[in-house]
């Protein structure tokens, strides 16, 4: 038994699913914790649920364009992830918490 | 195309060159590499130069420079070059500024130029990525911190949403190519157990939220206005200008791709835009801060813009560059008026504009000027601008086209807060009086939007 016949015995809904319960668990994430760090995690945890669903459908249609496009968001997430390290650090030397209720101050 | 490697390479020089140096001896430079991205690109749009050689190494399914891209990637390359020439600072130490500007312009290249998702997506993270350290750039100061790491929070989120709604039109469509997704939306690849139409609506909807996130349009507005008082005015100026305009280029041409089904929900961007004009507005009036104002202003521009995508006309573009001319010189114009007369005593609030009438009647005719035309009020740009806006969108959206003209009339009631403070306001006379630099480019700015608001025939036949 190959392996694309093993992928194909999942139908593609279940992938679709799977990403979209992950996706919202990142998002409620980030809607609900208050610590910078972790919503940084939660961030990536969306992306990556959008990673395995664009590897989910250019499996099943056999197009490379969507595995390709994969590539393109790891980098930026990790272009991301350092300015986000970055401006944490700068909040935290002005504030000593990474928390997010610093972000009060500007009275949103 | 042209105006993408020009100012790349002239960012990557200043960049490298200026490591150790003060800005203020590069941003002369700046100033020109970017003017030239400007005029060149204007050229390549008029015909009078061809770089075919450029075009010919990016392969055209994937960005592609027609006549109005051209002409947006000329006024959004003439927009930064006059914010980094009006904003230039002499104090800092390196040209890491300078360089991220125009790093983040070559994303907006980018966005406007797209012809794959792929492209679309980069473009957005290399416009955010820089504004996101830019933001934060007066390192000591609480506030630019706050901004950043809002800024941050929010772009990535929304960048999220966004890819979530590229997974989904690519799993509808089986492409990420606009001209594929555009004619084969549900083709053969027959899956079971596949809805496609409702993928693509899911993936329209997640992606439009991740651009309206961009924009600053209601209900996805809640940052704006932090991050916009937060940040260094240069960041705020560049935010509110060209980040706009170009994510409303982006916006545009990947509606136009979805044509067809454009009827389903231009109802519900009707109501978003009719929320963000009315908030915009009325949250305007009852601010006390200049800049608070300002990004409250640019939330309702924002709204006005909605109506834009819903224009059925084919040949529409031209209207939002008009637009995206009167608006972000007026921007510049307020802001940078309202950059240098903050003191320290009045740091904030509109007190910073008292007796400017009395202290210089130029610099207070040209913030007249730049307030009237943000208004809307005839015989500047700004009215040209709303009144094609207005008059084109009415065919398809008359309610929201309401909505706009009362959401005007209200700003009136903010705008007039500057007019008030410059002329009627007394100063006992112990005010400091602040030095007032580039009273010229103010004057230039200012004769600009007259002008073109005078006679928008001759920019417009000039142009378009």
């Amino acid at each position: 038994m190959n392996l694309l016949s093993i992928f194909n015995q999942v139908e593609i809904s279940h992938y679709i699913y799977l990403s979209t319960v992950l996706f919202s668990i990142g998002l409620f994430g980030v809607l609900f914790r208050r610590n910078a760090i972790i919503l940084l995690m939660c961030i990536e945890l969306m992306l990556n649920a959008v990673n395995l669903l664009f590897t989910a459908f250019s499996t099943y249609m056999g197009d490379a364009d969507g595995q390709i496009f994969v590539f393109f968001i790891m980098v930026v997430a990790a272009a991301e992830a350092a300015v986000g390290l970055a401006i944490l650090v700068l909040v935290y030397r002005n504030t000593r918490k990474t928390d997010v209720s610093f972000l009060d101050q500007l009275k949103g | 195309m042209i105006a993408l490697f020009i100012t790349f390479f002239a960012a990557v020089v200043i960049l490298f060159l200026g490591l150790n140096k003060k800005e203020s001896s590069f941003s002369n430079l700046a100033v020109v590499a970017l003017m030239a991205s400007s005029i060149c690109s204007f050229c390549n749009a008029k015909g009078l130069c061809n770089f075919a050689i450029l075009e010919s190494w990016v392969p055209a399914n994937m960005m592609l420079f027609g006549y109005s891209e051209h002409m947006f990637a000329s006024l959004l390359a003439f927009v930064a070059a006059v914010i980094v020439f009006a904003f230039r600072k002499n104090d800092n130490l390196g040209t890491d500024q300078l360089g991220l500007i125009m790093f983040s312009l070559c994303g907006a290249f980018m966005m406007i130029s797209y012809q794959h998702i792929v492209m679309l997506f980069l473009g957005i993270e290399v416009l955010s990525i820089p504004l996101y350290v830019l933001a934060g750039s007066k390192k000591d100061s609480l506030a630019s911190n706050e901004a950043s790491l809002k800024y941050f929070l929010m772009g990535a989120f929304s960048t999220g949403i966004f890819l979530l709604g590229t997974a989904f039109i690519y799993g509808g469509t089986g492409s990420l190519e606009l001209e594929m997704m555009g004619i084969k939306p549900s083709f053969m690849h027959a899956m079971e157990g596949m809805p496609i139409p409702t993928l693509i609506n899911a993936g329209l909807i997640l992606m439009s939220v991740g651009l309206l996130f961009k924009v600053a349009a209601a209900p996805f507005h809640f940052w704006a206005p932090d991050v916009y008082v937060g940040s260094p005015n240069r960041t705020t100026v560049f935010m509110a200008t060209i980040v706009k305009i170009t994510a409303f280029v982006a916006f545009n041409k990947l509606l136009s791709t979805f044509g067809g089904i454009h009827n389903t929900w231009s109802g519900w961007l009707c109501v978003l835009g009719m929320i963000t004009i009315v908030w915009g507005n009325l949250a305007g009036l009852v601010q006390n801060g200049v800049k608070r104002t300002l990004a409250f202003s640019s939330i309702a521009h924002a709204g006005y813009l909605v109506m834009f995508l819903l224009i059925l006309d084919e040949s529409k573009t031209w209207i939002l560059w008009y637009y995206g001319f009167a608006y972000a010189l007026a921007s510049v114009l307020v802001f940078l008026i309202a950059h240098q007369s903050a003191t320290d005593k009045n740091p904030v609030g509109f007190d910073m504009f008292n007796g400017l009438s009395k202290r210089s009647p130029w610099v207070a005719f040209a913030l007249v000027v730049g307030v009237l035309s943000m208004a809307g009020i005839p015989i500047s740009a700004g009215f040209d601008a709303k009144f094609y806006l207005f008059s084109f969108a009415w065919q398809s959206s008359p309610w929201l086209v309401g909505v706009g003209l009362l959401g005007s009339a209200i700003s009136i009631g903010y705008y007039f807060k500057f007019i008030k403070h410059a002329f009627l306001v007394k100063v006992d006379g112990d005010e400091t009086a602040v030095e007032y630099n580039d009273k010229g480019l103010m004057m230039l700015i200012a004769a600009l939007l007259l002008l073109a608001g005078a006679m928008p025939w001759v920019l417009l036949k000039w142009v378009f």
